[in-house]
């Protein structure tokens, strides 16, 4: 069970960041933003936004096999860690700059995601030794 | 940061907020089954639908969003769905917010403020 989460969580990654670098792409090439047909039409007239569905459907579908035994709250953190590999991936990609805001940030949110993927192992040890399921209610 | 950009980034913790709670309540249905029947069970219900709205809507805002600012940038201000999702589950699904977890929303919630205040 423990490797069915880990391969699934690593899939649902995988999945994430290349919808976050196909988003980017598509949103980038349909500048400048607006609520109109012109806009949807350049985001949709581009090959990126299909790079996006297909991460975002690959991720529904992980996401949802994984959610029906996994907490919401602690299931979603663990799914963020993607923020890594996107944000380490716009540098090489987008020659975005690595400033000291974005690292301390990212850090702290790691960080936090840590402790939420921590309090998750807690709870699951919990239901384990009530021979219950992880699922609330 | 202009206008445009922190509209886009609220309209988009409340969509996903949105959109995960319908998913939580269609996937924990305990009368919903296994395999494809358990599919054709939540397709029959409205949560797993008003799910995939929020998704879609959210879908636009969030490359609109994304256009405007940095990705590294935008990934990191996103996080706080992690924060917005957790309060809602404690309210709605009545999770537990254990001190792991207040520890947990908390950092997130600096590391967010860290990005948006910084760049």
């Amino acid at each position: 069970m423990r490797r069915f989460y880990v391969f699934g969580f690593l899939l649902l990654m995988a999945f994430d960041t290349l919808a976050q670098l196909s988003f980017k792409l598509a949103g980038n090439h349909a500048l400048p933003v607006a609520a109109d047909l012109a806009w949807l039409l350049r985001v949709f007239g581009a090959p990126w936004i299909y790079g996006a569905l297909v991460g975002y459907l690959g991720a529904f579908f992980t996401w949802m096999s994984l959610l029906k035994h996994a907490p919401i709250g602690p299931a979603f953190a663990a799914s963020h860690l993607e923020v890594i590999s996107v944000m380490l991936l716009s540098v090489w990609l987008f020659h975005e700059p690595l400033t000291v805001p974005r690292v301390l940030g990212a850090v702290a949110i790691v960080a936090g995601i840590v402790c939420l993927g921590l309090a998750e192992s807690d709870e699951a040890e919990h239901a384990t030794a009530n021979g219950a399921g992880a699922g609330p209610g | 940061m202009p206008l445009l950009t922190i509209g886009l980034w609220l309209a988009n913790v409340l969509i996903d907020t949105g959109g995960q709670l319908a998913f939580k309540a269609a996937a924990g249905d305990p009368d919903a089954g296994d395999g494809l029947a358990r599919w054709r069970h939540m397709a029959s219900r409205p949560w797993l639908w008003i799910g995939v709205g929020c998704y879609v809507i959210e879908f636009l805002v969030w490359i609109a969003f994304l256009s405007l600012v940095p990705l590294s940038e935008g990934v990191l201000l996103g996080s706080i769905n992690i924060v917005a999702i957790m309060i809602a589950g404690r309210f709605l699904f009545g999770e537990k917010l254990t001190r792991l977890r207040v520890a947990g929303i908390l950092l997130v919630s600096l590391g967010v403020a860290i990005v948006g205040a910084g760049g």
